[in-house]
């Protein structure tokens, strides 16, 4: 029996399946109840983007922290943060991640490591270089990944978080997500040279480019460094070329983009697709495997729906609760 | 297009993403910035608008070269710098090996002199694959660079550009290549390699550069230099075969002591020396078919992992000579200077030049 | 009779004895220790004005010297804080919160709120406030109100050195994020503090001196100020009350508002400037709850409202005087009789 040329297990495998089916299904859906009316406030989703979010977070474990973007909700997901509570907390309802208080872009879950979703562009990644100065100190081998978007990564913040990381020699690694627009700017237009290894390399830190809607490729690449960074060799950065499927906040018509090229992405650039032609193609998995979790999934995502919107609004008293410790 | 559809042009194809994968992290390997990269195309182009190619061709990207070239001209162009015309080819590019596959044919279409290409040994493959007949030019920025050789691009330019314009000939300033030809099944699947078709007897999808030493089962080279990095190295040190001399070598390489000859050091990836164990290697005749002797594992040409293969397949490699043609610009120069292709008479000078 | 030693020692002592008792406690900022880097000497400068000194030869790796970028490290101490460590991150004057702000009030102030209660984040800030050190405008300013606007942050401002070392124990074992403001004037002002570790609860306003006739209520140095108010103003008969906050958020709003019964009088003091600041915030809260103790208009002394001045004559100016302040209360007094 020839070995299998993927480099993880068949039931890892559909486990990866089921994490990028959970985001893609929970996003899609999202898209479609935000077009209703039934969501309030802004969602960000990450369809399209799954095989960054799943090909990094299989070498997680709790332990090991993440600072996500406004576009959190596939980080989550592949971190193990709660899909009922996620759905909840969207909804702005009791038992929420974070009770209704947060919302979309703060869903946090810090007992998974995930420290938050964040609505400052940026902002994640002084407080990645914080996790692991602390996972420094606690000499475990753990790990913090600061993801960051092509935009962001202009944002002094992150340019700062490199040097400090590379001064301190920190296990940070820094993951640009670049899925080529900042909002509605191409990163030809705002990012001076559209390469974020070159920046990393700019404070002597090593990076790798990789096609971020292919998840053998992410996962290899995120595995190296990853490893390197427990055994402390230091902050490296991962660029992910990627695409996203919807706009950059849901009411966002994408007009900005070229004709056809949304089209184009979708038919052609699926990292869902992919991954399910190259576990089938080999025959390690059958098709009727792959279709049962998809089933699984949309029923999972469906009752979290039902949940959210059956789940208690938090009241009056809720409003001024939890913003210290004690005061 | 141009007004001149008959004037001479050349092309270039600059990989953006070449020297950007695993190696700079497993290996300390470097790492090229765009912003270098178009510098090089900057200097090459202005060598082109001095000794008189009007017009050049370019492939079209999305991994930030031409986007920063063009700022660059527009910015260039208000300092009243000269530049021969640059045209993109007109395709939408999909950032993987099919653009330079693309852009070495339709360059080739186009009629270009001369194709400088930018980038590692893949690189070069890939246009190798599409040019037929057309020249090319190498100038290493990639991890792996046994192929093209380490030079500055204004020199090359210089060449690029005294063959192209006809101040040298196709004998005065071309060199041929060999290659390696590998089919599986008598041709079923085919490709070439230019320096090196290496078997592993490890099938992993994902990344596809090679570096896991003991996974390696054979390697077949065109050429084996000793200063080269790279899986051709471990022909490089062990019997060292010219780009211009006749034949390659074929090494059988094996984990198990026992059947081992000899262990030889050699530099498989830029700053990573590997222990290989050496079973026998011969030398390899043009025209004769090598069989692979290990049953599944997949075939890495040049260094990137490219076609698979298991039991039932019958995997062959095999030399050819003359295969295609390089500028050999270390030959134009010389030439050029014996010829004093650069010299101009001074308008005062009475001397005979 | 305890010893006495400077602010600038009671905050070393806090940092030493707080660094021993829990390991989880660090020290970052730049210059720190000073001499990262170069052949000289470690320990060289032990922070800008020598308040952290001595404190890398016992700690050693604990305090860490940090690059240029504010942004970065004090993020990094809030991570850190989020991840079960309590920094104690120095940002060298407050008038370099601009380069690092949304890390303190976007991400370290609203963690625990917006993750429904399910964060904690221990964090300590300390910075230098104040002017007269003729350090001009982008090295003096005060800029508590814009931390007291922010839900989620806790400010303190000591004035005495056993206030400060007490105050800045609370300040490390406290949960919340702490902005800690020490005064650079009063760096050198010695007084009596214990040698043993000791805290001071938030929320508890310090009655400096009591009074009959009229209450200031101030914080920092111009608790300073209003003692020497209080001089002047004794000799004509009038006994004022000087309520010192210590902390501004929370605020002991409670002894401010039993000061005010009592006098029917107040002057608030404040060195920020006069637009929103704490004197505004204290005297609209006044009004609302106890008009009707109130015998005479409320009177605000704040420093004026431009940048802090290079030139002495100026900055001295700047900083509200005892002279101004007992004009302050003199106006309240006379309010209504002619």
């Amino acid at each position: 029996m020839p070995a299998s040329p993927f480099p993880l297990g068949k039931n890892e495998l559909l486990q990866v399946y089921r994490t990028m089916r959970t985001i893609r299904e929970f996003e899609d859906r999202l898209h479609v109840d935000f077009s209703r009316g039934d969501i309030p406030g802004f969602v960000h989703l990450y369809a399209g983007e799954e095989a960054s979010a799943a090909g990094i977070m299989v070498h997680l474990g709790h332990g090991d922290r993440i600072a996500s973007t406004h576009r959190g909700h596939g980080h989550c997901i592949a971190k193990g943060v709660d899909v009922m509570e996620m759905m909840k907390e969207i909804y702005g309802k009791k038992g929420g991640s974070c009770h209704g208080k947060g919302g979309s872009m703060h869903i946090a879950d810090l007992s998974k490591g995930m420290m938050g979703a964040n609505g400052i562009l940026g902002a994640g990644a002084p407080l990645a270089c914080g996790a692991a100065l602390a996972a420094k100190f606690r000499g475990k081998n753990e790990v913090a990944i600061s993801f960051v978007g092509d935009g962001a990564s202009n944002q002094g913040t992150f340019l700062e978080s490199l040097n400090l990381a590379a001064v301190w020699n920190l296990p940070a690694i820094f993951v640009v997500e670049n899925n080529g627009y900042a909002e509605s700017t191409s990163r030809d237009y705002g990012v001076a040279v559209d390469s974020y290894v070159d920046r990393a390399a700019g404070f002597g830190l090593p990076g790798i480019t990789v096609d971020g809607t292919d998840f053998f490729a992410v996962y290899e690449a995120a595995g190296e460094i990853i490893r390197r960074a427990r055994e402390g060799g230091g902050p490296a950065l991962l660029e992910c070329k990627m695409v996203r499927f919807h706009g950059h906040f849901e009411g966002d018509a994408q007009t900005y983009r070229g004709a056809g090229e949304l089209d184009d992405i979708r038919a052609n650039q699926d990292c869902l697709r992919k991954f399910s032609a190259a576990v089938t193609g080999d025959g390690l998995i059958s098709a009727a495997e792959l279709k049962s979790i998809d089933t699984e999934v949309l029923k999972l995502i469906e009752e979290a729906v039902k949940e959210a919107k059956a789940a208690p609004l938090p009241t009056a008293a809720d409003l001024t609760t939890d913003v210290y410790i004690s005061y | 297009m141009s007004e001149h559809p008959q004037a001479p042009c050349v092309g270039i194809i600059a990989n953006p993403v070449s020297a950007r994968d695993i190696r700079r992290v497993i290996a300390n390997a470097s790492n090229l910035q765009t912003a270098d990269r178009v510098n090089i195309v900057l200097r090459m182009l202005t060598v082109f608008a001095s000794l008189g190619v009007p017009r050049v061709l370019m492939m079209p990207d999305k991994g930030g070269v031409r986007a920063m070239l063009l700022r660059h001209l527009r910015r260039e162009s208000n300092l009243h710098h000269k530049f021969p015309v640059l045209e993109f080819l007109d395709f939408d590019p999909m950032s993987t090996v099919d653009d330079t596959l693309r852009a070495a044919r339709e360059m080739r279409a186009a009629g270009v002199k001369a194709i400088i290409v930018l980038g590692g040994d893949g690189t070069h493959r890939a246009v190798v694959r599409e040019c037929g007949e057309i020249p090319i030019a190498g100038l290493s920025t990639g991890t792996n660079n046994a192929f093209p050789e380490m030079r500055e691009s204004t020199i090359t330019a210089m060449a690029v550009a005294l063959f192209a314009t006809g101040k040298l000939s196709a004998a005065q300033a071309l060199a041929p290549n060999k290659l390696l030809e590998v089919s599986i099944n008598n041709g079923e699947r085919s490709d070439i390699a230019i320096v090196d078709a290496v078997i592993s007897n490890e099938r992993v999808v994902g990344a596809r550069a090679l570096w896991k030493a003991e996974s390696l089962a054979a390697v077949y080279l065109s050429f084996a230099d000793p200063q080269a990095i790279g899986l051709s190295s471990i022909g490089g040190l062990l019997q060292p075969v010219g780009r211009q001399d006749k034949g390659g070598l074929a090494v059988q390489l094996t984990e198990h002591p026992t059947q081992r000859q000899l262990t030889l050091s050699a530099p498989i990836a830029p700053g990573m020396m590997r222990d290989i164990g050496i079973a026998h290697w011969e030398t390899m005749r043009a025209g004769r078919e090598f069989e692979v002797g290990a049953s599944a594992g997949v075939v890495a040409l040049d260094g990137e992992r490219e076609m698979a293969f298991d039991r039932a397949d019958r995997v062959t490699v095999t030399l050819r000579e003359n295969a295609f043609f390089t500028v050999d610009v270390a030959r134009c120069l010389q030439t050029a200077a014996q010829r004093g292709l650069l010299r101009h008479p001074s308008p005062q000078s009475k001397k005979e030049t | 009779m305890a010893r006495k030693i400077s602010m600038k020692q009671a905050i070393n002592e806090a940092l030493d004895q707080e660094m021993t008792r829990d390991p989880s406690v660090i020290v970052l900022g730049e210059d720190i220790v000073g001499g990262a880097g170069g052949d000289g000497e470690r320990d060289a400068w032990g922070g800008v004005l020598g308040v952290t000194k001595g404190l890398y030869a016992k700690h050693g790796d604990r305090l860490m010297d940090t690059p240029l970028s504010e942004s970065a490290y004090v993020g990094a101490a809030i991570g850190a804080a989020a991840c079960g460590m309590r920094p104690v991150a120095e940002l060298m004057f407050i008038d370099f919160m601009g380069v690092c702000f949304d890390q303190i009030y976007n991400q370290a102030a609203k963690f625990k709120y917006m993750f429904g209660g399910k964060a904690q984040t221990p964090v300590v800030i300390r910075a230098m406030v104040g002017a007269g050190f003729r350090a001009a405008a982008q090295h003096s300013q005060m800029l508590t109100p814009l931390f007291t606007h922010i839900p989620g942050l806790k400010v303190v401002c000591p004035s005495t050195p056993y206030d400060t070392k007490g105050l800045l124990i609370q300040s490390i074992r406290d949960n919340d994020p702490v902005i800690f403001c020490e005064h650079k004037n009063l760096y050198g002002f010695e007084g009596e503090v214990p040698e043993a570790s000791y805290t001071i609860p938030f929320g508890e306003a310090n009655i400096v001196r009591e009074g009959k006739h009229a209450s200031i209520v101030t914080y920092g140095l111009t608790v300073h100020r209003a003692l020497e108010a209080a001089v002047t103003l004794a000799k004509e008969g009038i006994e004022v009350e000087i309520v010192d906050l210590r902390t501004l958020s929370p605020l002991d709003m409670d002894t401010v508002l039993e000061s005010v019964q009592k006098t029917g009088h107040l002057v608030c003091v404040d060195e920020a400037h006069p637009r929103c600041n704490i004197a505004a915030d204290i005297s609209a809260q006044v009004v609302q709850q106890a008009f009707g103790a109130l015998k005479g208009p409320i009177q605000m002394v704040s420093a004026p409202h431009c940048p802090v001045p290079f030139s002495p004559v100026l900055e001295d100016l700047f900083i509200p005087s005892g002279a101004q302040i007992a004009a302050a209360v003199k106006r309240t007094l006379a309010w209504g009789k002619h």
